[in-house]
């Protein structure tokens, strides 16, 4: 495509500057030509209007679970990324806790087919183990000739640490980032919810900090020791976090994220057993809200990413501690991170770019795509005055169990470019 | 008032609907002195019983409560062997919703259940129970006999809960409710049966000694669960009933001290009390279970089924 775009009168986000640009972004095939204020359309080019609007990197999510093989009644690999564009996210990486698992590399080459008839480039990640069993190595190599790019047994830890040091011992050769879960499973037992005071009101067992704080803890330690890649996941709790930072300052090679459901709720939030709350690791408490949110500011967190996991309302409509874990995120992350804390000052976009765009492609060891001249085109239009209603007709994503259901957040993903495309144009 | 549909726990009652539970209870306790306890205020209604887990005490309770009201009363029976999950409970459900079933009364051994029911049916939903979390029928039936006891006025009164609170709903519940009441309250179990984060307003004891000099007016004993995952909570029976039973040498210092003793049912004896606490003249046991019957009426003859307010916390 050599069709000529110019994006006028928007403000541009970077993850360098805090202040937003003024610039009109001219786009020709897959890449900006020229950012600059006022610039004249050249002949037969298509003119945007962005006024009021914000031109950002388009997101990047590293934690999604997209149910294919197996479990399509949940979510598909195509309708995953039909949200994700809807979400203003234009790439991600899948998790292998499929049915059956993405644990050679056969399965890998097949979800990868899938994945390239989207409109937007997918991964894959691998197992750890054989059907994410926590005992035999999964063909890691393999894998990694297929193409995965990361290794996980996400939904579970690998319980026995003799497991994961071989696993990283290996794994570290062949420059694959091993992906923790962290969780001690006995202590978890049959939780369902934060052990706390809302668990004891509700009458829930509960699933107690250190379970994710133990495992986290280990994992890293055994990276430390192997001298392997670790990014701990979902991380969720002060402590933890704590953790992380202080091997991060010990120089190991630990990267982390952060979901936004884990800053915007908490456990308080878990109301009238409502399973679209229902996650794991599940939502702490308030202070950890604001811890996460702190840490995310600190740098401690490298990316945000949603851990999008799908399940029917059939699952879903079920008492608290039988309902499966999870929660959608592709769709709600921007404008609900938008609406609870850019709009009110909290983040700035400079932030949201680099942990949710610039620092996830990096972490594939790709190239971040700011907006700027020779850039690649690939960037969001935001409405940051407009509502967005998370309803039915809005979600594309099969499954509907999101907090968000129905309700109403400040900001919206009006337009979405990849490779110069259009995908999404509200 | 606001017409209510169910009864879930005991946070969603306003004061007012407390007041008028128990007040309306009285009355309702006096028809059983007569010889025909039967009033017709429900005649034509449905009652359905609806018990997961296997419990005689309350369910005769409840039954013996709708029919001197003159309702229809059935036992529907489910499958109490194993665990029964909420989406099998909802299709169980959308069946009693074709019978236009007035009342569902339902205990189960998972907590929220009832809310789940509550969600999807018409009919007022009574919970007589839910996993860890909340037997507001109990307390209510509690408070009213503390009520019957103390005069009325339950300021200032202390009650202490002695067993396993991690497990108990009756400790949650009834221990709100005498919070809520005005009463001090406190409990004493093993650490491995004291949930985390418990209200603070709940002084918590570690012996027997340290309740005994906090004075309490009633001492509430409940049951004990061995263990869960395969992981024992206490080291044996006999180690319990020696350290946190109320053993006889206890039940002396309970007698001197004037302090009532209270118990949900059914008994361990040997575990949370000896056989001897069943004769103790301030044993309030039997009256709690009579009690029952006249606040279960007077919940069913409150609750009003159809209305769409108030489904809970």
């Amino acid at each position: 495509m050599n069709k000529q775009r110019l994006f006028k009168g928007g403000d541009i986000a970077s993850e360098d500057s805090a202040k937003l640009q003024r610039g009109d972004v001219l786009v020709e095939g897959t890449r900006i030509t020229r950012v600059a204020p006022n610039l004249i359309a050249p002949p037969d080019c298509e003119v945007i209007d962005c006024t009021g609007k914000i031109i950002l990197p388009a997101l990047f999510d590293v934690h999604v679970h997209a149910r294919e093989p197996g479990q399509e009644q949940k979510e598909n690999i195509r309708a995953c990324s039909e949200a994700a564009i809807n979400g203003g996210v234009t790439g991600f990486v899948m998790m292998p806790n499929t049915l059956p698992a993405i644990d050679n590399a056969g399965v890998v080459k097949t979800v990868l087919e899938s994945a390239a008839r989207c409109r937007i480039p997918i991964y894959t990640s691998g197992a750890i183990t054989k059907g994410r069993e926590g005992k035999e190595l999964a063909a890691i190599g393999a894998m990694k000739a297929a193409g995965a790019v990361m290794i996980t047994d996400d939904g579970f830890p690998v319980a026995n640490p003799v497991v994961l040091r071989r696993a990283m011992e290996y794994a570290r050769d062949f420059g694959l980032i091993v992906a923790s879960h962290c969780e001690t499973m006995d202590l978890s037992g049959k939780g369902a919810m934060h052990e706390g005071s809302v668990s004891y009101s509700l009458g829930l067992e509960g699933i107690p900090a250190i379970s994710e704080e133990i495992c986290l803890d280990r994992d890293i330690r055994i990276a430390q020791y192997t001298g392997a890649h670790i990014h701990i996941q979902h991380v969720t709790t002060a402590r933890g976090m704590n953790t992380i930072r202080r091997f991060k300052e010990e120089g190991v090679k630990v990267t982390c994220e952060v979901s936004p459901h884990h800053l915007i709720f908490n456990h308080e939030d878990v109301g009238d057993y409502d399973t679209n709350y229902k996650m794991n690791p599940p939502l702490r408490t308030r202070e950890d809200n604001a811890a996460l949110l702190q840490g995310l500011v600190d740098g401690i967190f490298d990316v945000i990413a949603t851990d999008h996991a799908p399940h029917t309302p059939f699952e879903k409509n079920n008492d608290f501690a039988s309902a499966p874990f999870g929660i959608t995120g592709l769709e709600t992350a921007l404008p609900s991170l938008h609406h609870y804390f850019i709009s009110k000052v909290k983040l700035g976009w400079d932030l949201l770019v680099r942990r949710y765009s610039a620092e996830p492609r990096r972490l594939l060891g790709h190239k971040a795509v700011p907006v700027i001249e020779g850039g690649a085109a690939e960037f969001i239009v935001f409405d940051p005055n407009a509502d967005t209603v998370f309803d039915r007709d809005f979600i594309k994503s099969k499954s509907v169990n999101t907090p968000f259901l129905d309700k109403s957040m400040r900001g919206r993903v009006d337009m979405v470019i990849h490779a110069g495309d259009l995908l999404l144009l509200r | 008032m606001t017409p209510r549909k169910d009864l879930l726990d005991i946070q969603s009652l306003t004061d007012e609907e407390l007041d008028f539970i128990l007040t309306n209870a009285v009355p309702f306790k006096n028809l059983f002195k007569r010889s025909v306890k039967k009033v017709p205020t429900l005649r034509g209604r449905t009652v359905l019983t609806l018990f997961y887990e296997p419990s005689t005490r309350t369910r005769s309770s409840f039954e013996v409560a709708a029919s001197r009201l003159s309702a229809d009363v059935i036992n529907f029976s489910v499958n109490t062997s194993s665990v029964v999950k909420g989406e099998s409970v909802l299709d169980t459900i959308s069946t009693l919703e074709a019978m236009r079933t007035d009342y569902v009364v339902v205990r189960h051994g998972m907590s929220g259940i009832p809310n789940l029911i509550a969600r999807n049916t018409t009919a007022s939903v009574i919970n007589a129970g839910d996993g860890f979390h909340a037997h507001p029928t109990q307390a209510l039936l509690d408070v009213f006999t503390l009520k019957e006891v103390f005069g009325g006025d339950l300021r200032g009164s202390r009650i202490a809960f002695i067993g396993d609170i991690q497990h108990s709903r009756v400790a949650r519940s009834t221990n709100l409710l005498c919070r809520r009441m005005g009463m001090s309250t406190a409990m004493l179990a093993p650490g491995s049966l004291i949930p985390r984060d418990t209200p603070p307003e709940i002084a918590a004891f570690t012996n027997w000694d340290q309740v005994f000099a906090w004075k309490p007016d009633v001492i509430y004993l409940l049951r004990v669960q061995m263990e869960r995952q395969n992981v024992p909570f206490i080291p044996s029976i006999g180690e319990y009933h020696r350290i946190y039973g109320l053993t006889d040498e206890r039940l002396k210092r309970v007698r001197d001290s004037g302090i009532y003793v209270m118990h949900p049912g059914p008994v361990n004896r040997g575990v949370e009390l000896n056989d001897s606490v069943m004769t103790y003249e301030r044993c309030l046991i039997n009256q709690q279970v009579e009690n029952g019957i006249a606040v279960r009426m007077s919940v069913l003859y409150w609750l009003k089924p159809g209305s769409v307010e108030g489904t809970g916390s």
